[in-house]
C-alpha cells in the first residue's frame, strides 16, 4: 500500500517543525516572504519556514500564504501587500484546474484546445502582475515541477502536440519574465538532478488535502526557494595552480611547448578548465595564479598562441618556490579581499592542506587528476560558487581596475592629493531611488572593509526602505585616466529635516585612496542642504578602513550615531580633487558629459 | 507513559507546541481550537514519519483525537 506523504526527505518533517517553531530573538524582525501558489501549501510552508530559520538564525522568516485555488488572485494580493520577497510556485493544475486530478472536467480533444487558450491567457495575466510586483519585490518563480496528467492520445514515450505546445507556452513565459531585473526562475534542470520527477507527486495527499508534494520534494523545493530568494554572496576570486591543473605536465620539466591542454595530448579536460576560468574572468571573477615555478617560464607559457586562458585575464601571477600560502597571501593583498571570498584550486592534496591550514575560511578544491567526470563536476561547482543573478558593467571593469588600484597602492605618492588630482577623475552622483538598479543592493551586501556597519539587507527590505518617502539613496560612480570603475559606492538612509541619518554606506575597495569618500560627504551636505550627518556606525571585524576615515573626520568613534557637522567636515581637511557630475539630468547626458570630459 | 505514547506526545508537541502533556493526552478536534484539517494532515504525516507506518486514506477518520491516534498506532504496531 502506498504510504501517505512520507518519503525519504533530507530534513524530517518533525525536524522542520521544530526549527520553524523556534522563537525568534527579541526585537529582531523576521524576513517577510509571500508564498504564492494555487494549492494548499501545507508542508511546503513548514519547510520554507524551517530553511528560512536556518538561513536567518536570529530572525527566521514570516511567510504568508493565499487562498486555495486562486493563483492569480494570490499573486495580485501579494503584489499589492507584500513587504518582502515573493515565491511564486506554479503547477499545471493551478494554471488550469482541468490539468489536475481533483477536478471532474473532461480531458477530451476540445477541452485540450480550450486548456491551451486558457493557459496562454493565464501566463499573460501572470506576466502583467509580475511586472508590477517586481517594482518592489524580488520574485522567485518555480516552473511546474509535477508531471502533466496522461490526457494525450499518444503513448507516454511520444510527446503530444498538446504537451509540446504547453511546454512552448511555458518556455516563452519564463524567458520573458527572466528579463525582469528582480525575477529569478528556478532552473528545472537543477531540480531534476536533485529530485527525480517520478518521486514528486503524492497523489493520495493531493486528493485528501490538496497538497500535491511528497515530503522529500517539498523539502527540496523549500530549500531551493530560500537559496534563490536569499542567496549567499558569490565568491569573488579564484586562485589556481598551473602544473597538472591549468595544463597537463610539469612546466619546469617538459618546457613551455611540452605542457598540453588539447585532445591530441589527451589533456582536453585541462583545456576545458581553462575555458571555464576565461569565462569566469569575463564575468568579473578575479583569476590569480599561485604556482611553484619560474616566473619567466610561466609568462612564456601564457604567451602561447593556443592557450585558452589568456594572460590579460589573469592577475596576479605568483610564480616562485615559496609556499603556496605565501603566494596566496600576496594575491589576497593585491586583490584586497578576504580569504572567505576566494576559491583555491590545486591538484595536490598537500598544497590544498597547507593553504587550508592558514586560510580555513577559503574554499579549497582539488583539481581531479585523470578524472574527466570529476572535472565536469568541478566546473558545475565553480558555477555555483561564482554565479550571480545578473552581470553589471562593474563586472567588466573589476580586473582592470584592480590592477590600477594595485599600482596606486604600491606607489609611494599615490595617496597624496596632488597625485590623485593628476588622475583627472570624475565622480558621478545619482540620487534616483531606482529599484531596477540592483548594483546598489549588491554593493551593500558584499562590501566588507569600507562598510558603515556590516548590515546586510534582503531585496524586500531594500524595496521597503526605498519606498519610504523620507529615504534617500546616493550611488557613486567613478572614472579617471586609467579607465572606469563603474558604480563603486552607495550611501543611503533617512532625510530628517536638517539631518541625514545614514544607515548604510559602502565603498568598493577598488576605489580606495582616491578621496571619493570626501566627495561623497561633501555632496550629501550640499544636495540635501543639511548641517549634520548622523552615521549608524557599528564596528565589525573587517571595517577598519571605514573606521579610520570616520575617526579622522569626527575625532573619535563614540557609540552610534556618529555625528559629523558641515562645519566640522570643512575644518577636518576635506580633499576634493575630482570633477563632480550630479544627476537630475538624465543618464544619457551624464554619460555624454563623462565621455566628453575624458576625451 | 510507555515509549509509544512518549513518541506520539512528541509528534503532538511539534504541531501544538503550546499544549502541556496533560492537555495533549486529552486533545481532540473539539477541545483544541488549532486542530483543523491541516493540523490533522500534518499529524498524519508526522506519525507516518515517526513510526514508519504506512497510512491509508481511511485512517484519516481516526485522526480526530489523541486517544484515537494512540489506539491506531498501537494496533499498527501489534500487526507489524
Amino acid at each position: 500500500m502506498p504510504h501517505f506523504g512520507f518519503g525519504a526527505s533530507a530534513m524530517k518533517l518533525g525536524e522542520a517543525l521544530d526549527i520553524a517553531n523556534r522563537v525568534p530573538e527579541e526585537g529582531v524582525a523576521p524576513k517577510a516572504i509571500s508564498l504564492v501558489c494555487g494549492f494548499t501549501p501545507l508542508h511546503l510552508l513548514t519547510y520554507l519556514r524551517a530553511y528560512g530559520r536556518l538561513r536567518f538564525p536570529e530572525s527566521g522568516i514570516s511567510a504568508d500564504v493565499g487562498l486555495f485555488g486562486d493563483l492569480q488572485g494570490n499573486l495580485q494580493r501579494a503584489a499589492e501587500t507584500s513587504v518582502g520577497e515573493i515565491a511564486l510556485v506554479l503547477e499545471w493544475s493551478d494554471l488550469d484546474p482541468r490539468l489536475g486530478i481533483r477536478e471532474g472536467a473532461s480531458w477530451n480533444n476540445q477541452t485540450q484546445l480550450d486548456i491551451l487558450s486558457e493557459i496562454e491567457h493565464g501566463f499573460n495575466r501572470l506576466w502583467q502582475t509580475l511586472h508590477v510586483a517586481n517594482r518592489k519585490s524580488l520574485i522567485v518563480v518555480v516552473p511546474p515541477t509535477l508531471p502533466l496528467p496522461p490526457l494525450s492520445h499518444t503513448p507516454g514515450l511520444q510527446a503530444s502536440r498538446f504537451e509540446l505546445r504547453l511546454t512552448s507556452l511555458l518556455s516563452s513565459f519564463l524567458q520573458k519574465i527572466s528579463e525582469e531585473p528582480g525575477i529569478r526562475v528556478l532552473h528545472s534542470a537543477r531540480l531534476d538532478e536533485l529530485s527525480a520527477p517520478g518521486t514528486r507527486l503524492d497523489i493520495k495527499m493531493a486528493l485528501a488535502s490538496g497538497f500535491p508534494y511528497t515530503l522529500s520534494h517539498a523539502d527540496l523545493l523549500a530549500r531551493l526557494i530560500i537559496d534563490l530568494a536569499y542567496p549567499v554572496a558569490p565568491k569573488k576570486g579564484l586562485i589556481t595552480d598551473l602544473d597538472d591543473t591549468v595544463w597537463k605536465g610539469i612546466l619546469g620539466e617538459v618546457g613551455v611547448h611540452g605542457v598540453k591542454w588539447d585532445l591530441a595530448g589527451h589533456s582536453r579536460p585541462h583545456g576545458v578548465y581553462q575555458k571555464m576560468l576565461a569565462a569566469l574572468a569575463d564575468n568579473g571573477v578575479l583569476i590569480g595564479v599561485a604556482s611553484k615555478n619560474e616566473l619567466e617560464l610561466v609568462t612564456e607559457a601564457f604567451q602561447r598562441a593556443d592557450i585558452l586562458l589568456s594572460a590579460p585575464a589573469v592577475f596576479p601571477i605568483e610564480a616562485s618556490w615559496g609556499t603556496k600560502s605565501s603566494s596566496i597571501g600576496r594575491i589576497l593583498q593585491a586583490w584586497n579581499i578576504g580569504p572567505e571570498a576566494v576559491v583555491f584550486v590545486d591538484d595536490s592534496l598537500m598544497e590544498l592542506a597547507e593553504v587550508q591550514s592558514l586560510y580555513p575560511e577559503m574554499t579549497c578544491l582539488r583539481f581531479p587528476v585523470n578524472d574527466a567526470a570529476g572535472i565536469w563536476q568541478l566546473l558545475h561547482t565553480l558555477r555555483d560558487l561564482f554565479g550571480k543573478p545578473r552581470l553589471g558593467q562593474e563586472d567588466r571593469y573589476r580586473a582592470a581596475s584592480l590592477k590600477t588600484a594595485n599600482i596606486l597602492r604600491t606607489s609611494s605618492e599615490s595617496t597624496s592629493p596632488d597625485f590623485v588630482t593628476r588622475l583627472e577623475g570624475t565622480v558621478i552622483f545619482d540620487y534616483s531611488k531606482a529599484l531596477s538598479d540592483t548594483r546598489a543592493l549588491e554593493l551593500i551586501n558584499k562590501t566588507n572593509q569600507f562598510n558603515l556597519n556590516g548590515r546586510r539587507l534582503t531585496a524586500g527590505e531594500w524595496a521597503a526602505h526605498l519606498q519610504r518617502p523620507d529615504s534617500f539613496l546616493a550611488t557613486v560612480s567613478y572614472e579617471d585616466k586609467f579607465g572606469p570603475l563603474g558604480k563603486i559606492a552607495v550611501v543611503t538612509g533617512i532625510h530628517n529635516n536638517s539631518t541625514l541619518e545614514i544607515t548604510s554606506w559602502v565603498m568598493s575597495c577598488r576605489a580606495f585612496s582616491r578621496y571619493i569618500e570626501h566627495h561623497t560627504l561633501d555632496r550629501l551636505f550640499e544636495q540635501f542642504e543639511v548641517d549634520e550627518l548622523q552615521f549608524a556606525f557599528s564596528a565589525t571585524e573587517r571595517n577598519g578602513p571605514l573606521q579610520e576615515f570616520l575617526t579622522g573626520i569626527s575625532g573619535a568613534l563614540a557609540a552610534a550615531p556618529v555625528r559629523v557637522t558641515r562645519h566640522g567636515f570643512s575644518e577636518k581637511g576635506r580633499v576634493l580633487p575630482h570633477t563632480v557630475i550630479e544627476n537630475g539630468s538624465n543618464r544619457a547626458q551624464i554619460t555624454d558629459l563623462l565621455h566628453e570630459s575624458l576625451s | 507513559m510507555d515509549q509509544t505514547e512518549r513518541r506520539l506526545q512528541t509528534c503532538f508537541t511539534k504541531v501544538f507546541p503550546e499544549l502541556t502533556a496533560q492537555q495533549i493526552s486529552n486533545a481532540s478536534v473539539d477541545s483544541v481550537a488549532k486542530w483543523d484539517s491541516m493540523a490533522s494532515i500534518t499529524l498524519l504525516s508526522l506519525v507516518g514519519e515517526e513510526f514508519g507506518t504506512e497510512l491509508d486514506m481511511d485512517d484519516f477518520e481516526q485522526f480526530t483525537s489523541y486517544q484515537g491516534i494512540l489506539d491506531y498506532v498501537r494496533l499498527k504496531e501489534a500487526k507489524a
